[in-house]
């Protein structure tokens, strides 16, 4: 009997093989683990599902393994017959390759639509889907993946029809999804939300329409994309900004005479590029194609702009290469040149990391949406006198609310924290030689 | 001086660097050629696969005519002229190189003679004999090519220790030959040798010549090169060399005993080294990868996005039609079309006696990696025509994939092998299956003919062998 990757938890669709504990031949009894599996989660075993042989062993160490692909095979004393016992949940099917069980994704009912999301072509032999070149180059130029086309021709070959059925298909399922809008569908797709909002409010009273600006609608794209595909979570926390705003009034005239501003902003970029550098991870970025994370060598802050227009974010460059009179001098830069929308398309662009501060506007907490690609960005309210208790004694202090916003697919809590934790040992540990104009 | 100004610049005219040169021009670009030396071609036209062929062809002839006496047809013996051969070999030389040098004038491509250096992602130094001058160009595509690998402890500056471009020139037919290296390069140079009459020994430090090939296809190359030539030692390994008087004095190791030996000739043939040295990449953001290659992505581009590099500077298997395929991918991708060098199926052939010949996948590869297949092997004794060319000695299979019958390689050792692997590089490129190849009717009485019998094999039904379906399974 085969025995196929089960269902691990909810949303894990897929994990590595770290270690194979049997090897071909060797006797397994039932729920023995015979494979440790690293998912997003965690690292896990796999149990036997039947007591038997090992007669094959499919997968590598090393190998990356989807749920309902076979993993070993068990020749039971019985004979072959039996099938995965219910100690694994595993989806045992047919012995085919176009059997991956299917995925979440339930549509129509339509079973024919559901093979087709479902098939993937697989070569034991790690061949790549048989195509003759002329047909191949047609799919690379169209951006089709070929795994995805079932071939009808011997040895499953995908012919120039298999290929334009194949998209005819798509195209097919494109309007066939558009069409039970008006049933209610119960997860709206980006199509389905444009149709929602051709809703007319003047039924209800007058209404007044205006443009969405280029601005406005690059913001909107970005943040829908951000929200929908980054699994985010909101860190809080508080940093004690009592010494640092004293700091600044000794040195706000001095900074003021060299043309700069020193703000709290200044503070936290400095700050906020130390803890990168202690946390890469936090600097990073996923790259979906090759399931890698992208760690920077350069630390490129955005600042989030309130302007007339909207919301811009220029970017400085090397900020943990420069001190608080250049960075100062340069937020107060880039700031203008936003308002006064002079700013270079190039100054928006490279950030790894983003500060969104609404302190001098007045906001307490609140969460800030992710700057994807970035995988966090830190939300900055406004510093408020608050009763702390110090040594047994309660002291008035000024406390500066933070929110760490962050990609849980790179970041794990454990890490969020202490990479918060940083910021604010950052904050609260400004001295006067770190702000004095050298 | 003003810098010359185009839109590709191609630096190095090999295979790689004049099908890339020509097919930019042929597609509209403004193209400029740099090569340094004066006749175009690279190592493959002057000191590689072009000069290689025409001596394994010359000598061939020698052998033929010995062999041709036991079939009734005897010959005198042989007069060697070398002078005539060297210039029979070196006027097709010059005809391919004039014949290059002419489809580049005709389409248009500029041709700088010089070293080229990078300044700059963008600019190129070409240092001519009428003095500097330098190239702006928009994109540059790097085909600079390899060298034959000269170990320094070798290296003794004696013209006796050879690489592969010098025994190309065959000054001489030395008495005692010594081949180090017993790869594609040391046995194709010493089948010429020991037919041209030296005594030829090969040295090899692994326990097999020509690693990396299915044992079964080297067997009959092993078989045949035991006769021709004096010796092959494996498992053997070069400690010194020392010029002794006009010989060269050759310390080795076989298992733990040491010999000296005493060689006319000794010929290097240990490998080949990229040709990167002194081209200004420091300059540019071109990156190595651990071997020493240029990293490239499958566009052929470089970690520079202004500079592409195809061919035997950028790694792989160093062959050149696989140089003139990314050559085509190189343009595509600068041009900004789809193409990638992935699952592009690359021929290999040696040109021992017999030829081997595979594509796709192979046997050992298939082990190393454990992938199912199942081979399907056709012996050339058992085909009418090899009887007839006196060449039984050979063998064609095909590896396939058991649930789909898809033939995922090919394989041929035996006379001619390298023309017969077209039609494998087809098969697999297409993915043919098995039934497919049995189902297309050869010509008879042909050589060609041996990878349908193959395929039969596989189902259990050819005609001119006997085989149980399942004697052929691996």
């Amino acid at each position: 009997m085969d025995v196929r990757l089960p269902q691990l938890a909810e949303g894990v669709e897929s994990g590595t093989v770290v270690n194979i504990l049997v090897s071909e031949g060797q006797e397994i009894q039932k729920d023995q683990a015979f494979m440790e599996l690293e998912t997003q989660k965690a690292v896990g075993s796999i149990p036997s599902p039947a007591s038997g042989t090992v007669s094959k062993i499919h997968v590598k160490e090393g190998m990356e393994v989807s749920v309902g692909q076979v993993l070993i095979s068990i020749s039971t004393e019985k004979g072959s017959t039996t099938t995965a016992s219910s100690a694994v949940t595993a989806t045992v099917q047919p012995k085919s390759q176009e059997a991956p069980p299917p995925r979440q994704r339930q549509e129509t009912g339509d079973g024919d639509l559901r093979m087709m999301a479902d098939y993937r072509y697989e070569s034991q032999a790690g061949a790549p889907p048989p195509a003759a070149p002329s047909v191949r180059k047609i799919a690379r130029e169209l951006g089709i993946d070929l795994t995805r086309v079932k071939g009808s021709e011997a040895g499953g070959r995908i012919a120039l029809g298999d290929l334009r059925a194949y998209i005819q298909r798509l195209q097919q399922i494109a309007f066939e999804q558009r069409a039970p809008i008006a049933k209610g569908p119960a997860t709206p797709t980006p199509a389905e939300t444009r149709q929602a909002e051709a809703v007319d409010f003047s039924q209800w009273g007058p209404v007044r329409r205006e443009k969405m600006s280029a601005l406005r609608r690059t913001v909107s794209r970005r943040m829908v994309e951000s929200w929908t595909t980054i699994p985010k979570i909101n860190q809080f926390d508080e940093a004690d900004i009592t010494s640092l705003l004293a700091l600044r009034k000794m040195h706000a005239s001095a900074y003021g005479k060299k043309g700069a501003h020193l703000t709290l902003t200044s503070f936290l970029l400095k700050a906020v590029a130390a803890a990168l550098q202690k946390h890469p991870r936090a600097n990073a970025s996923v790259d979906e194609t090759t399931h890698e994370i992208v760690f920077k060598d350069y630390f490129h802050i955005g600042v989030a702009v309130d302007t007339e227009a909207g919301l811009i974010v220029p970017v400085i460059r090397d900020v943990d290469k420069r001190n608080l009179l250049q960075l100062s001098q340069e937020l107060h830069e880039l700031t203008e040149k936003s308002r006064q929308r002079k700013i270079s398309l190039e100054e928006l662009q490279g950030g790894s990391f983003t500060i969104s501060n609404q302190g001098s506007i007045g906001g307490s907490h609140f969460t800030p949406i992710i700057y994807a690609p970035q995988v966090a960005i830190l939300g900055v309210g406004q510093g408020q006198a608050k009763p702390v208790v110090i040594e047994g004694k309660v002291v008035v202090r000024t406390l500066l609310p933070l929110c760490l916003a962050y990609d849980h697919r790179v970041l794990d809590g454990a890490d969020a924290v202490r990479f918060m934790k940083d910021i604010i040992a950052g904050i609260e540990s400004f001295s006067d030689r770190d702000v004095k104009i050298k | 001086m003003e810098p010359i100004k185009t839109e590709i610049l191609v630096l190095g005219a090999g295979p790689g660097g004049y099908t890339a040169a020509f097919y930019a021009a042929d597609r509209g670009q403004k193209v400029t050629l740099v090569e340094q030396n004066p006749r175009l071609g690279g190592i493959c036209l002057n000191t590689g696969c072009i000069p290689s062929k025409a001596l394994l062809h010359a000598t061939e002839m020698l052998r033929e005519a010995k062999e041709s006496a036991k079939r009734g047809i005897a010959f005198g013996e042989a007069k060697i002229d070398l002078d005539k051969l060297r210039a029979w070999k070196d006027s097709i030389l010059e005809k391919l190189g004039q014949g290059i040098k002419g489809l580049a004038q005709k389409r248009g491509v500029q041709i700088i003679h010089g070293r080229g250096h990078f300044e700059a992602s963008q600019t190129l130094r070409v240092e001519t004999a009428q003095g500097q001058k330098f190239v702006n160009y928009e994109k540059a595509i790097i085909a600079v090519g390899s060298k034959p690998a000269m170990p320094s402890a070798f290296d003794l500056g004696n013209k006796r220790i050879m690489t592969s471009t010098e025994a190309l020139e065959i000054r001489d037919i030395p008495m005692d030959l010594l081949i180090v290296g017993g790869g594609y390069i040391g046995m194709e140079l010493g089948t010429v040798y020991a037919t041209l009459g030296s005594n030829v020994v090969v040295l090899e430090a692994l326990p097999t010549i020509l690693t990396g090939i299915d044992p079964d296809l080297v067997r009959p190359v092993s078989r045949a090169a035991q006769k021709a030539f004096k010796e092959i030692r494996v498992d053997t390994k070069v400690l010194k060399m020392a010029t002794a008087g006009r010989q060269i004095k050759v310390t080795m190791q076989i298992d733990k005993e040491q010999r000296e030996e005493l060689y006319d000739r000794v010929l290097v043939s240990v490998g080949r080294v990229p040709n990167y040295t002194d081209l200004g990449l420091e300059g540019t953001g071109v990156t190595k990868d651990e071997k020493g290659f240029i990293k490239t992505n499958p566009q052929q581009q470089t970690d520079d996005r202004h500079i592409y590099a195809i061919g035997d500077v950028s790694g792989g298997v160093l062959l050149a039609h696989r140089a003139a395929k990314q050559a085509r991918i190189a343009v595509e991708s600068i041009l900004g079309e789809a193409s990638a060098f992935e699952n592009i199926v690359i021929p290999a052939v040696v040109y021992t006696d017999p030829e081997v010949a595979w594509c796709g996948l192979t046997e050992t590869e298939a082990k190393q990696k454990g992938i199912e297949i199942k081979v399907a092997k056709f012996l050339w004794g058992a085909s009418g025509r090899a009887l007839t060319l006196d060449r039984p000695d050979g063998l064609t299979k095909l590896i396939i994939e058991p649930e789909t019958e898809r033939v995922l390689g090919v394989g041929v050792v035996g006379a001619g092998a390298s023309e017969l692997i077209s039609e494998g590089v087809l098969a697999v490129e297409m993915a043919a299956t098995a039934r497919d190849i049995a189902d297309s009717v050869h010509p008879h009485p042909t050589l060609s003919e041996t990878l349908m019998e193959a395929a039969e094999v596989f189902y259990g039904t050819a005609t001119n062998t006997l085989t149980r379906k399942d004697s052929s399974q691996h």
